[in-house]
């Protein structure tokens, strides 16, 4: 394999599309991290990461376990906040603010950057409550707009024909598929820009994943989404740009075409093929 | 390339290659044979040939079975994909040039009757020459994974490309002389646009091989010596 | 083959002794049960729920003792409840890493398993001793104090049995952290925090030695709460310590009634953690 050296180090507000032979085109960035260190107590977890993540684009990180890419994903919505030993350095930007200052306001950065779970986190409420839940913390509705939103929300998330003839059932009744779809559209129902999905389908039968993985699709042309998976077919499928990660680095990040056909790096190569020692 | 950690997915990629290597080795044998059959009027070597066509177009199908198979089981990516998808192409193209190589072949018995222009085929085998070096060459160049060979080797096919205009001029040539060689000149005309065929089959197959060797295409422009389609006689 | 059957002999004699453990404990459990059902069954007569103790020759029942015994555990679950939740939240939620935090962990599992009689004597030395006389108040307080560490340790226990996963989905929608609380862990630890509470009453309503020091008995209907107060566990103390007869089965009647209620309590305990289980 040719060994090219590849860089991230794109410039400010652009991802620099790289690709063999053919000139970058630059796209508007959602998310930038800008020498991203991440750690847990004293451990780094990630050495410095710089990307550029595309608006309305699916970006997946992939890497073998520990590789820090859950971490990453993690970060972009300062979820790691809740624990106390765990901090970040350097920038992450979105729509070119630097989201890990102090004064950053958690809870509106969250209502803008979702993010949906391995394991289906149904909350132990009613189907139609799970939904509600969240956009009673930023809308005052009537009950028929809230009605209105509760549908459109299930529909998005392709759950509305399965539940509408028992949205008061527990949100934990629904089948693991179901859950997850659930917690899709509990996530849409607020409205973000971004949404996070921390291999959202590992858990799932291949008929759910399928559906998950269409609702990306859909969701992809209003949300800029960033996924982990562990999936590689998963992340050929449904992503527009590739990272790899591994050991806490970011290894190669280009359009997912490239990534899995002709990947420039070596230690991409050997594990998109399955050559990981 | 280190190994796979399912060592079955390597055993699986080494056979494909295996069958591309054999394939290859008989197109480079079924080339040379069916040259030396209609320089040599030896009908024998020609059947030969016949019989060894149907070899390669059962390598061809059992190749594509285990590449499809493979793809479906395995689900390869990178590298392995372009291995796969391109031990398809490359059995395809080989495939034709042992097609190619049977009819050269089959003009022996023609060409059995009019013996008197057979010397004219002296240029025939010097094209037949440079071909047998290009097949050869491109399956030395697979097996050691030269890339940069075969970059050198597409661009050699502008020489195949050259004689074959030389040998369309100079049949001609003899067709208008006497017009009793127009059966034997058709048909070692029609030997010699095998050949050249073959050598385009060659470069699609070095084009192939760099792709999936490096991962990217070789670059598009390729100069193209066959003058015989402006040739005309004035 | 030989291997084979020295598994199976193994196998036979550790079932064997495994089965005669589980039969001795359930023995003394049925003879206990039998014991208190054959001395105390027929002491349950309507008398014992309406009339007060009696003197020894006559007849009586357990009214005082039982109104006694249901107004201190009464008083100490209201009080203890919402501290014993409030604190256990703390620890399991806020407190996570804080050197504080893991020392009031530990010193509520000391007072988890403090001799309950040192509980009645700490109450004796700053409640009774300072207004100098025995009450109900003091019995409650004492009883409160029981039953706080348990309910602290469930509510700790049932919200870390919460998975993380649901806490930062509650973050990811950007729910403040009280409503995190509030609306996602409480409902999902809920029945699990009530089947601790219950389980608290149960610990506390037996509870003898505590009370000897602080409640201590009532001859008489009683419902002033600054004065003794009878209950159940103290009246069976001393009926069942004195020489006459219908005391005794009053004594008898009143472990019973004990019994069945604690009985009634973890069976319904029981019944809500498994329905925790099965909404999971």
């Amino acid at each position: 394999m040719n060994d090219l050296a590849h860089s991230h180090a794109f410039p400010a507000g652009q991802v620099a599309v790289a690709h063999a032979g053919s000139q970058a085109k630059a796209l508007p960035a959602k998310i930038e991290t800008r020498n991203l260190r991440f750690y847990y107590g004293d451990t780094l977890a990630l050495k410095g990461i710089t990307l550029a993540l595309g608006d309305r684009k699916v970006t997946a990180f992939i890497g073998p376990s520990g590789c820090g890419k859950s971490t990453l994903l993690r970060v972009l919505n300062r979820i790691y906040d809740l624990y106390p030993n765990q901090r970040a350095d350097g920038e992450v930007l979105l729509d070119g603010r630097n989201i890990l200052n102090r004064s950053e306001d958690l809870n509106l950065l969250r209502a803008r950057v979702g993010m949906v779970f391995q394991k289906p986190t149904p909350f132990p409420m009613s189907i139609h409550e799970n939904i509600a839940f969240g956009i009673r913390l930023y809308e005052r509705l009537s009950k028929a707009e809230m009605d209105g939103r509760v549908e459109e929300a299930l529909r998005r998330a392709a759950l509305w024909s399965e539940v509408k003839d028992k949205l008061n059932a527990s949100g934990l009744s629904l089948s693991g598929g179901q859950q997850q779809r659930l917690c899709i559209a509990r996530t849409v129902a607020v409205k973000p820009e971004v949404i996070l999905l921390d291999e959202p389908a590992s858990a799932l039968d291949p008929i759910s994943t399928s559906k998950i993985e269409e609702l990306i699709d859909e969701l992809k042309r209003d949300y800029t989404i960033v996924i982990v998976t562990h999936n590689m077919q998963q992340a050929a499928r449904v992503s527009d740009q590739t990272a790899f990660m591994y050991l806490g680095e970011l290894i190669e990040f280009g359009d997912t075409e490239q990534i899995f056909t002709a990947p420039r790096d070596k230690r991409t190569q050997d594990y998109i093929t399955g050559r990981f020692g | 390339m280190t190994e796979h950690i399912v060592t079955s997915f390597d055993d699986d990629l080494d056979e494909l290659e295996g069958l591309i290597r054999s394939m290859g080795e008989t197109a480079s044998a079924m080339v040379s044979r069916a040259t030396r059959a209609i320089i040599e009027a030896d009908e024998a070597l020609s059947r030969q040939v016949v019989s060894e066509d149907l070899v390669m177009d059962a390598r061809q199908r059992e190749l594509d079975d285990k590449a499809i198979t493979l793809i479906a089981r395995r689900q390869p990516m990178a590298a392995d994909l372009r291995a796969v998808v391109g031990a398809i192409r490359m059995a395809a193209d080989l495939e034709r040039i042992g097609d190619l190589a049977k009819n050269i072949a089959k003009r022996v018995a023609a060409l059995g009757e009019a013996v008197a222009p057979r010397h004219y085929s002296h240029s025939i085998e010097t094209m037949a020459e440079t071909v047998l070096e290009q097949v050869a060459g491109v399956v030395e160049c697979y097996e050691r994974r030269d890339a940069a060979g075969l970059g050198d080797l597409r661009a050699a096919d502008e020489a195949i490309d050259i004689q074959y205009t030389a040998i369309f001029r100079e049949l001609l040539t003899y067709m208008m002389e006497d017009p009793r060689n127009i059966t034997a000149c058709t048909h070692l005309l029609f030997c010699a646009k095998n050949l050249e065929r073959i050598g385009d089959h060659v470069t699609n197959i070095a084009e192939n091989a760099y792709y999936v060797m490096t991962g990217s295409q070789l670059p598009p422009d390729r100069p193209k010596q066959d003058e015989t389609a402006t040739v005309s006689v004035e | 083959m030989a291997s084979y059957s020295r598994r199976r002999t193994t196998n036979i004699v550790a079932l064997g002794l495994a089965g005669f453990a589980t039969f001795i404990g359930l023995f003394f459990l049925a003879a206990i049960l039998a014991t208190l059902i054959v001395y105390g069954g027929s002491a349950i007569t309507p008398r014992i729920f309406i009339q007060n103790t009696p003197p020894p020759g006559s007849d009586g029942g357990l009214l005082n003792a039982i109104f006694g015994s249901v107004a201190m555990t009464l008083i100490a679950v209201v009080v203890a409840t919402p501290i014993g939740i409030l604190a256990g939240t703390y620890l399991a939620e806020y407190s996570r890493g804080s050197k504080l935090g893991e020392l009031a962990k530990f010193i509520n599992d000391i007072l988890l398993s403090a001799p309950s009689i040192i509980i009645g004597l700490f109450i004796y030395t700053v409640m009774v001793v300072p207004f100098g006389h025995f009450s109900a108040w003091a019995g409650a307080a004492s009883l409160g104090l029981i039953a706080l560490p348990v309910i602290n340790r469930t509510t700790q226990d049932m919200l870390g049995l919460v998975p993380n996963a649901l806490r930062e989905a509650a973050a990811a929608l950007g729910t403040p952290r009280w409503k995190t609380m509030t609306h996602v862990i409480y409902r999902a630890a809920g029945s699990g925090i009530l089947t601790g509470v219950l389980l608290a009453v149960a610990r506390v309503s037996g509870e003898t030695a505590p009370l000897l020091f602080t409640a201590l008995n009532n001859q008489f209907w009683s419902t002033d709460l600054s004065r003794p107060i009878a209950n159940l566990p103290v009246v069976i103390f001393q009926f069942a310590m004195s020489p006459y007869q219908d005391w005794q089965r009053l004594a008898w009647g009143g472990a019973l009634i004990i019994t069945a209620a604690i009985l009634i309590l973890n069976i319904v305990a029981r019944l809500l953690s498994s329905s925790i289980g099965t909404s999971k």
